[in-house]
């Protein structure tokens, strides 16, 4: 029984962890790709330089790798993992499709708030003299943040989500301890801890983002 | 700041929004430019502010054009103009004086030089001690003033006002109209005000363009204008002006003695409000004035008397107390005709 506990504890600590790397690494991809999808977009969507080309390609990009099955993506991403981790299996080594994968999902959340800023609160600061850099880092992430913040907690649970899943090929984890002791050793009593602590787990980053958020609120 | 532009033209589409606009905006004054909703003035204070670039014409600042400016330039120019808007358009983001300092930290001023400014500012305005307010704790009023606060940060030449009351009660309209002014004076500030409302041109210009389907219909001094319309939408602006008691103080209502509304409407300038022209015409003539509606109006220092009425008496007689009128300077309009 207590092997039992210090493998649940265990895997606990690697979803937390997929989940960590996994969040800082889309935010790290997806957060630009965000930012140059509102900024290509057309004036009256709010595009501070507005591209159609260029904002079309990377819409269809992002839609296509959204559209994707996460699971094919991982199988695909295989040699990604290798080249970058040196394996394909572990814990590490599933960050790698983790992020990419939530990567398109977190810049189109990213790109609804910075749409969401009144345009006339971006017109005002251009008509000050802002450059397109403190448009953004000034103006419009600033405005947008309680939105981003939103965005960040529904990435996270979509992660926790995935990482389960990325558990059945060889990512360990929480998912991975629900298959291999929960659903093949039908051990029951493993399967209902997993999958407990995942959803605790949702619950406390869900409570977490929505105080954050509306802490934010409150200050205006 | 002398603001010149010489036959501006914008389309969007088939749209011509602003369709060959010529005008001089002299230096240290308050310019109003008034027009209907879709007359053009959006486009056309987008263009004087060169937040957008005009189709053809051209746009000077003194004797610099300013409509071919490199992206460069454009921002260093920008950061001395000062623009306040309808919805005020704050950073919800920032308190009331963190708004103020905006345009200050993007040109790269150190905190203290920011902290100090930000103190006049506020006093400047009236809202010494509110700097801490969260933006949506203010008042419209109040967000207007921190708006004005903000675009005066970097002490500008000009200032553009796009309906910058539109959206605020009479009283508070009143005041921030007097700020306005008062700032003016104190800075020598070139004020270009934009605006639907007759009211605000009244109380705040010195001179103003009237703009219909992106052109100039009318321009000149408000005092001449108010009491010598020429065209059509002029008269219609200033007609909404004395029916609807819209304004602030008592003087300028319009007295309704009856529902029927009159066939003439006269207007009497200046030194002619405090004369008895009607009953020495009516002695003279033989015709009655029937007088239907009345007022005077403060516009700057001069009175305007509108008064609307019936002329009885036959043809011949209508027609001589109408001469008479206009030969003793009342501008007289006849309904429908």
């Amino acid at each position: 029984m207590s092997k039992l506990w210090i493998l649940v504890f265990q895997s606990t600590g690697q979803t937390l962890a997929m989940v960590f790397f996994s969040t800082f690494f889309s935010l790290l991809l997806g957060l630009p790709l965000g930012i140059l999808l509102s900024a290509t977009s057309s004036e009256e969507q709010g595009g501070i330089i507005p591209h159609p080309v260029l904002n079309n390609v990377l819409g269809r990009i992002v839609n296509v790798l959204r559209s994707f099955p996460f699971i094919i993506l991982m199988i695909l991403l295989f040699p990604l993992s290798r080249l970058l981790i040196g394996t394909s299996i572990g814990t590490a080594a599933t960050i790698v499709p983790l992020s990419i994968a939530a990567a398109p999902f977190v810049a189109r959340v990213i790109e609804t708030a910075l749409k969401e800023v009144d345009p006339g609160v971006v017109q005002a600061a251009r008509a000050m003299g802002s450059t397109n850099w403190q448009i953004i880092w000034k103006v419009l992430i600033p405005e947008a943040l309680p939105s981003l913040v939103s965005g960040v907690t529904l990435t996270i649970i979509n992660l926790i989500g995935y990482s389960a899943m990325a558990g059945a090929i060889g990512g360990g984890g929480l998912g991975d301890l629900a298959i291999r002791y929960g659903y093949q050793r039908f051990r029951g009593d493993v399967m209902l801890v997993a999958v407990v602590i995942i959803l605790v787990l949702v619950e406390i980053i869900q409570v977490i983002g929505n105080k954050i958020s509306a802490r934010l609120i409150a200050k205006r | 700041m002398q603001i010149t532009l010489d036959n501006l033209k914008r389309s969007y589409g088939n749209l011509h929004a602003v369709n060959g606009v010529s005008l001089a905006i002299p230096s240290n004054t308050i310019y109003g430019i008034i027009g209907r909703s879709g007359a053009g003035k959006s486009t056309l204070v987008r263009l004087i502010s060169l937040l957008e670039s005009p189709d053809a014409g051209e746009v000077y600042y003194d004797d610099l054009r300013v409509d071919n400016l490199s992206k460069a330039e454009l921002i260093t120019r920008r950061r001395r103009i000062g623009m306040i808007f309808q919805n005020f358009n704050l950073f919800s983001s920032r308190n009331a004086a963190e708004n103020i300092a905006y345009p200050m930290e993007i040109t790269g001023m150190t905190r203290s030089e920011i902290d100090t400014r930000v103190e006049e500012l506020l006093t400047l305005v009236d809202l010494e001690g509110r700097g801490t307010a969260p933006i949506s704790t203010l008042s419209g009023g109040q967000k207007q003033r921190v708006a004005i606060a903000r675009a005066l940060a970097c002490k500008p030449d000009i200032l553009f006002c796009d309906e910058a009351t539109s959206a605020l009660d009479p009283q508070t309209t009143h005041s921030i109209l007097a700020l306005l002014k008062e700032i003016q004076k104190k800075m020598a500030l070139t004020v270009v005000m934009i605006t639907h409302q007759m009211e605000v041109v009244r109380d705040a210009c010195e001179q103003v363009a009237v703009l219909n389907d992106g052109m100039v219909v009318e321009q000149g001094y408000v005092t001449e204008i108010f009491s010598n319309p020429q065209s059509e939408v002029t008269k219609d602006f200033l007609s909404h002006l004395v029916g609807v008691d819209e304004a602030s103080s008592n003087s300028d209502k319009m007295v309704h003695w009856s529902t029927k509304k009159g066939a003439y409407t006269l207007r009497f300038r200046g030194g002619t409000t405090d004369q008895p022209i009607l009953s020495r015409i009516s002695r003279d003539v033989g015709a009655e004035f029937n007088i239907r509606a009345g007022g005077v109006q403060k516009v700057g220092d001069v009175e305007i008397g509108t008064m609307v009425v019936d002329i009885s008496g036959d043809e011949d007689m209508q027609r001589k107390a109408i001469q008479a009128l206009r030969e003793q300077g009342v501008l007289v309009e006849e309904e429908n005709k």
